[in-house]
């Protein structure tokens, strides 16, 4: 388990299910996520279950706040041995904690995880370029913009843009102190 | 392809099982290596398709050939890459005795070891050698690697026990010897 200040990251067990299956098909939720197709319960019992171990290609954790609610997951994917990178997802699936800064306390402690558990140089993020708050939350976090991807998705009858993102080991280490519990 | 001065190191073909079943039954050869039992044409053949295709987690394990007149010699390897440590360990087998102690090897392993930390960006790379092969640890010295240990007892062959001698090398002292733009 890894520990944050608002959250500790912990592994997806089969019984998260009914929390998954209800977020996956929140089109609150999804509308910020590459995801649009209705998801069955039987496919995300699928997802679940047949999940590799977590490893530097892939890992997927549950956010849980301190008094153990599971809030959303997080996950580093793509990841990449030879380049050292992976990309970063994250879902707040419990709408009432969004906007509390658990995810950007989420995001920080998978960071720390990445760079110095991991040897990780650089993760890197799409985001739509409609999604402000959670920009605002990967600026925070030390995710800077690399560039504009005109539109790159189609999402509710027009063409959006994302929005790619990244941060370098060194810019992590100078934003957030090697040994500290975090800001 | 990793080109060398005297080398080339290339994916293992299908068509090196006859060389590599003849070297993996030469007890001249596997005398150096930690090969215990003799190795059946099945199960030399399953291991070229094994390790025909290289990457990251599965490791990489080439064959040596010479530059001049493209004799496969040998062949060369990392093995258990780990992604976080960038730790690898490496094996190298000259199968043609007519070549031992030319430098082929020297070259080999100088052309792989810049493969291993230009191109998959490993930071360090052990061998075990027996305390025996002083050729070989000679060999290693030359291409940098340093002595940073010794398993005492740790190989049983030919009705005695052997010590083991561990080597290292990281990837600052590789580059330091050897200019980064190879």
């Amino acid at each position: 388990m890894l520990e944050g200040k608002l959250v500790n990251l912990r592994p997806l067990e089969r019984d998260d299910l009914d929390r998954e299956f209800q977020w996956v098909n929140d089109t609150d939720v999804t509308r910020y996520l590459g995801m649009r197709y209705p998801v069955s319960k039987a496919q995300e019992e699928q997802w679940l279950n047949s999940r590799p171990a977590n490893d530097f290609g892939n890992t997927a954790l549950a956010i849980e706040t301190k008094d153990g609610v599971h809030i959303g997951n997080i996950g580093l994917h793509e990841g990449q041995p030879e380049n050292r990178k992976a990309s970063l997802g994250i879902m707040i699936g419990d709408k009432d904690y969004w906007s509390n800064g658990y995810g950007t306390d989420a995001i920080v402690t998978l960071l720390r995880f990445a760079f110095h558990e991991m040897n990780m140089n650089r993760v890197w993020l799409h985001v739509y370029a409609f999604n402000e708050r959670a920009i605002a939350c990967y600026k925070k976090c030390g995710f800077v913009i690399e560039g504009t991807l005109r539109e790159n998705s189609y999402r509710e009858g027009r063409y959006i843009d994302a929005i790619t993102m990244g941060i370098l080991r060194a810019e992590f280490e100078s934003l957030h102190a090697k040994g500290e519990s975090d800001a | 392809m990793l080109e060398g001065r005297l080398v080339r190191l290339r994916a293992l073909e299908p068509g090196d099982l006859e060389a590599c079943y003849r070297w993996m039954n030469d007890r001249e050869v596997t005398h150096f290596l930690a090969m215990t039992y003799p190795m059946s044409y099945a199960d030399e053949q399953g291991y070229i398709e094994r390790v025909s295709s290289s990457d990251y987690t599965k490791g990489v394990s080439l064959a040596i050939e010479t530059k001049d007149g493209s004799v496969h010699i040998g062949n060369i390897s990392l093995e258990n890459p780990h992604a976080e440590h960038r730790t690898a360990a490496f094996g190298i087998a000259i199968g043609e005795k007519d070549y031992w102690s030319n430098g082929y090897g020297t070259d080999a392993i100088v052309t792989f070891l810049s493969f291993g930390f230009q191109e998959m960006n490993l930071n360090r790379v052990s061998l075990h050698v027996f305390e025996f092969n002083e050729r070989a640890q000679a060999c290693y010295k030359k291409c940098g690697f340093q002595v940073e240990g010794r398993l005492r007892e740790n190989y049983y062959a030919e009705g005695r026990y052997w010590d083991v001698i561990v080597m290292g090398i990281l990837r600052d002292e590789f580059d330091a010897l050897h200019s980064k733009t190879g």
